[in-house]
């Protein structure tokens, strides 16, 4: 055994040793042990630096509030900076580093600031490093961000992997302490759906590090007891390595669970972290209490530790924190450290009292000073003795470790996440849970209950009053009986008077009571700007230990009440959790859906190149051998389509069915144009408004039936056009007898277009699709050769004669190659989004570049469509409001270039010749632009004041971003087949 | 020209035609399973629901109130939108979804356990009985979720979300191993 590793007792498996490494150097620990009671077996008390002063730092507790223990676990891409040691599980094999430190622990450059430290003050950074103004990002934050800062982070792609899960329960407890396993018990017993969820990798809490005997057995054994019998329970879940972070809405909890980060080998098939959203009916709160630590001189000393993890090392762990323990306490808990290191045959140095006289016993033999302070100790990389002051009289007392003990802050930080403020108790000198209702409660040490038999009794009466209020009956439960406890109360002491060194409130963040003082004289008295000016409380500890000292601290420099003074707000997440936790699987393909088309496979085989469109995936053009450029695949696309024939898949725009006696009236207030005399087999274009009066989508309606209506709606907007109707259904008009549903994903829908469009689709249906037996805008039910049924409709985005042929979706593939393979002879091809983008813009057809949402239908050309005749429609009350009828809107033009050469962009602005750029002259901006093979030079869909008086006119393009002006032409925007012969023939 | 039209199942390039050693929990998939939205017209939803209940060859997936996803695993998507027609009349309106909707089965004792991982409803056997049905979220993706069995649950997503859920579902199934396969 090691120097500090006692010679029997504790959870540790003596069988079972464990090499580990520390900073390169190997050591042994015990299966049970933390990494942090492994080092301090192995005399490895120094851990770390602090963050400013880069002094040495040493273990302070024993739990997830440790400020100090900060390493690095593992290497390379699998390193975990900032663990705490104190709640690290310890495996064999596990690869620790210290932080903060170069060029190593023991000697470390940075601790030169120690030295300043007169000059590193709070706000030394505001003050010191305002001028010159420009140094503050390029010299004075990259210098203080590498002599400050704990752990790097690994800028490498993590390999593990993570899960986020779903449980739901009557009551979540939180904490396996005596407190949550009483009420976990008595709730299970009763049958509730209950989750037990503990940080530790074994559940127990205080129970495992207590001495006391509980029903006649040791409280280690008593706590195993209850937990067989949890396990027993099929309704019981117990989730340890657990970690309950945060209280969300609806009674949703976060926790943590750390799967895999205890093996040195994690198994592929299970995350190293899952992150669990609990959905609990009820919540008890059994977090415990944390143990204050005393402010006093040169308390930051490696050495000097919280009396409760003294106790806990060497009751769970087996380990001795020193070999002779001065004790300095407020209350009965130093007393209960003296009476555990006394049974382990540890000498204590001393116990120093803060208060005149207790009743609390000390053990034979032990010297005890009353009324009495420490204000200095000694030391380097481990304390060697205090000064203890009394009345005057000052004596150096030799110890190689400080036992502290400043009484207890319930953990209550859930129960205030949701911005219900903690509430101050004169009578425990602690700050209360407030109360937040049914959801949630408080039990035992949580709640200010601090002896074991009442912890026992609060959580089994709480969890009771739960089983009553959820309707269940609870199981008769006799109590059990504790014996040998010591009364934990104390009397608050803020402040160790006479320190001679700094006395320090928050060890990470290195910040001491004069900061605290400073702060108060400047102004900055707040608590909430106090913690801001100071940084305390701010570390990755986020105050555990330094939060409610710093409150009693600044009452007690004011003279008033820590009520007045308040905390600091509590906000999720109790303890640091990994961004890959956060994330869960959706990284990379699984980081959002790809939503597929139907003609996804057929588009593959025939060269496309894929483009994300929403989810969607989308062939953006058709490569073929030979071409090079995008360019030159969708220029000979749309060449190919206004001479011969094309095929494009448009499976991805929205699709409704719409039914119902109203359907046409329904439709008539969505739209702003004429639906209600629509005629069956006919396809209309619409345009929905918003409510204000701009354009919120477009698309065709066709009408199947008198009653039957099938709605398209643009690839982006499917979903929320979907809502839409929804609500007006729902909400506006729920008289209305309609009902609608998608049918977006049963169709394969693909455009045939082109002048010889007829021959490829009558080649494929049996109907007559000949111009008079189908002219433009027919829609209708056809039998495909073969028997399938389909859907054609005779409407055209690319201006030329064109169909849109819709089949189930499964045959799409099949259907699209039958197009390919009856159109080869016409010289078929496939376009892609590319092409169907330039043939719209041939045409002057619009997407949601031009309906941006700040677009009228009059300024995109559509004025005579918004029907005047209607007596309502969504939209129609606000399109007549000033502004949206006035003359010098932008409305929408084409633009030519001057020279033929010279190119456009969309996002650039126009200017009148001669003018100026600046907003003031601005008048309007280009939407849609791009290169027209049809016609050899670039053209655009521009939005321009009065633009539709201003044909002829030339305008400046203004491209700032490309650093052109092009002088261009104002025409009509439909460049292609104006008078629609095309459309027609 | 006559032609014959080959169908083809959403998945068939994602599962493999030999599928290896069954697991316990095992993630199956129909071939084809004819599928329609049903909708209540008017005043109807008592009694479409009650037909709907009464016709024994069919399997109710509840969408909305007055709206109802129809299945049958025997009839073709035409024969299902006859007899759906035959039944109801006038009384409701009826859309084949049968390519629009892919079915995934889900069967094994980690079932839930797998679920868990995309979806937040509670599906304990005394909330989430067998029988019942629901849109749910699973992950980012909508589904309509029914309990088939006490460890048996029916999954229906759209047809262009039907690899990435399936992918999804099998992430989600790693920890146990989770196998699948085409029903035989």
């Amino acid at each position: 055994m090691t120097a500090y590793r006692l010679s029997a007792g504790g959870l540790v498996d003596r069988t079972n040793r464990m090499d580990f490494k520390f900073d390169g150097r190997t050591m042994s620990g015990l299966s049970g042990d933390t990494l942090a009671s492994a080092l301090l077996a192995n005399d490895q008390l120094l851990v770390g630096r602090s963050f400013k002063y880069h002094r040495p730092r040493g273990i302070v507790t024993a739990g997830p509030s440790e400020p100090n223990a900060l390493v690095t676990i593992g290497q390379g891409s699998r390193s975990d900076p900032n663990t705490k040691a104190t709640v690290a599980e310890l495996y064999a094999g596990l690869d620790a580093r210290s932080q903060n430190r170069w060029p190593s622990l023991k000697h470390d450059v940075g601790a030169l600031n120690n030295l300043l430290s007169p000059f590193l003050s709070a706000g030394f950074y505001y003050k010191t490093f305002m001028w010159p103004a420009a140094f503050w990002e390029k010299v004075y934050e990259p210098i203080i961000r590498r002599a400050a800062g704990l752990g790097r982070a690994v800028l490498e792609r993590d390999p593990e992997t993570y899960e986020k899960v779903w449980a739901h329960c009557d009551l979540l407890v939180v904490g396996a302490g005596p407190t949550g396993l009483m009420a976990a018990r008595t709730a299970g017993r009763a049958g509730l759906r209950v989750i037990l969820a503990d940080e530790d990798f074994r559940p127990g809490g205080s129970l495992l590090s207590e001495t006391v005997e509980i029903d006649g057995m040791p409280a280690p054994a008593f706590a195993e007891t209850l937990l067989a019998e949890l396990r027993s329970l099929p309704n019981v879940t117990i989730m340890p390595r657990t970690t309950v972070f945060g209280w969300y809405d609806d009674n949703v909890f976060g926790a943590v669970e750390r799967v895999q980060k205890h093996v040195a080998q994690p198994q592929a098939k299970l995350p190293v972290e899952r992150l669990w959203r609990i959905v609990a009916k009820r919540a008890l709160l059994a977090t415990g209490a944390e143990e204050r630590p005393l402010v006093f001189g040169g308390n930051d000393r490696p050495g000097v530790m919280m009396a409760s993890a003294v106790s806990t090392y060497a009751n769970r762990f087996g380990v001795a924190s020193g070999k002779s323990v001065a004790i300095f306490t407020n209350g009965g808990t130093g007393y209960r450290t003296a009476a555990d290191l006394a049974a382990q045959g540890i000498e204590i140095a001393v116990i120093i009292d803060s208060r005149a006289d207790a009743d609390d016993v000390a053990p034979t033999g032990t010297r005890v000073i009353r009324s009495g302070s420490v204000t200095d100790t000694k030391g380097k990389h481990r304390v060697s003795g205090i000064v203890v002051e009394r009345s005057g009289f000052e004596d150096t007392i030799a110890c190689d470790a400080v036992a502290m003990s400043g009484g207890w802050n319930p953990v209550i930080h859930l129960a205030c996440q949701r911005g219900a403020k903690a509430v101050w108790s004169p009578e425990l000198n602690s700050f209360l849970a407030p109360d937040v209702g049914n959801g949630l409660a408080v039990a035992g040490a949580a709640a200010g209950i601090y002896s074991l038999a009442a912890c026992l009794s609060d959580g089994a009466g709480k969890a009771a009053a739960i089983i009553a209020d959820l309707g269940f009956s609870a199981v008769s439960d006799v109590l059990p009986s504790v014996s040998g406890e010591i009364d934990p109360s104390f009397t608050a002491l803020w402040y160790a008077p006479g320190a001679k060194a700094k006395a320090f409130v928050d060890f990470q963040n290195d910040v001491h009571v004069k900061d605290l003082g400073l702060a108060l004289r400047e102004g900055f008295g707040h608590v909430e700007h106090a913690k801001r000016y100071t940084t305390n409380g701010m570390a990755t500890d986020q105050g555990k230990l330094s939060g409610i000292n710093a409150t009693g601290l600044l009452a007690a420099m004011q003279g008033i009440s820590p009520a007045d003074v308040g905390t600091t707000t509590f906000r999720p997440f109790y303890t640091p959790v990994a961004f890959g936790a956060l994330a869960g699987t959706s990284r990379d393909e699984h980081a959002a859906p790809v939503r597929k088309s139907p003609l996804y496979n057929w588009a593959q085989k025939n060269g496309a190149v894929f483009v994300d469109s929403g989810l969607w995936y989308r062939p953006a053009w058709f490569a073929r051998d030979g071409e090079r450029t995008w360019r030159q695949s969708t220029d000979r696309e749309v060449l190919n389509v206004r001479q011969n024939v094309g095929i494009c898949d448009v499976s991805t725009l929205g699709k409704i069915e719409i039914f119902g006696r109203d359907a046409a009236e329904f439709l008539n207030r969505l739209y702003c144009n004429a639906f209600l005399k629509l005629p069956v087999g006919k396809a209309r274009y619409g345009l929905m408004l918003r409510e204000d009066g701009m354009v919120y989508d477009d698309g065709t309606t066709s009408r199947l039936s008198s009653e039957h209506f099938f709605m398209t709606t643009t690839t982006a907007l499917a979903g929320g056009v979907m809502s839409h109707m929804e609500y007006c259904a729902q909400v506006l008009w729920p008289d209305l007898k309609v009902r609608f549903c998608s049918s977006t994903d049963q169709w394969a829908q693909m455009a045939i277009a082109g002048p010889k469009a007829r021959h490829v689709v009558q080649a494929l249906v049996e109907d007559d699709v000949s111009d008079a037996a189908f002219p433009f805008l027919a829609a209708q039910a056809v039998t495909l050769k073969g028997g399938l049924k389909g859907r054609l409709f005779r409407i055209s985005f690319s201006g030329e004669l064109a169909y849109e042929l819709a089949v189930p979706a499964w045959f799409g593939e099949a259907v699209a190659d039958a197009a390919m393979e009856e159109g080869r002879a016409h010289g078929i091809c496939a376009y892609g989004l590319e092409a169907l983008n330039v043939l719209r813009l041939e045409k002057g057809h619009v997407t949601h570049a031009e309906f941006d949402g700040r677009v009228t239908p009059d300024d995109a050309g559509f004025g005579r469509m918004v029907s005047a005749q209607k007596s309502d429609f969504i939209g129609k009350r606000l399109s007549t409001r000033y502004g949206l009828t006035a003359a010098d809107r932008m409305q929408m033009v084409g633009l030519k270039p001057v020279e033929a050469d010279k190119t456009f962009r969309a996002g650039a602005h126009l200017l009148r010749e001669g003018a100026k750029p600046s907003t003031l002259n601005d008048q309007g901006y280009v939407s849609s632009a791009g290169f027209s093979p049809t016609l050899g030079h670039d053209i655009a869909l521009a939005f321009l004041k009065s633009g539709r008086e201003r044909y002829g006119e030339r305008v400046v393009v203004w491209d700032k971003l490309g650093g052109t002006e092009t002088v261009a032409e104002v025409c009509h925007p439909v460049f292609v087949d104006p008078g629609n012969a095309k459309l027609n023939s | 020209m006559s032609k014959t039209y080959i169908s083809r199942h959403p998945l068939e390039s994602r599962i493999p035609a030999d599928p290896g050693i069954r697991a316990v929990d095992h993630l199956e998939v129909p071939q084809r399973v004819a599928i329609a939205t049903v909708m209540a017209a008017e005043g109807g939803d008592a009694f479409v629901a009650a037909a709907l209940a009464a016709a024994g060859d069919l399997s109710l997936r509840f969408v909305a109130p007055g709206e109802w996803l129809a299945l049958s695993q025997l009839d073709t998507p035409e024969i299902l939108q006859r007899n759906l027609s035959l039944l109801l009349a006038e009384a409701a309106h009826i859309v084949d979804q049968s390519d629009g909707r892919v079915l995934l089965r889900l069967s094994g004792p980690n079932v839930r356990r797998i679920l868990a991982k995309g979806i937040a409803t509670d599906l304990h056997p005394n909330v989430f009985e067998v029988g019942t049905s629901s849109n749910v979220l699973c992950g980012h993706i909508s589904v309509n979720l029914a309990r088939t069995g006490e460890n048996e649950f029916e999954v229906i997503v759209m047809r262009s979300f039907a690899e990435s859920l399936f992918d999804d579902l099998k992430t989600m199934g790693r920890e146990f191993d989770l196998s699948v396969g085409f029903s035989t």
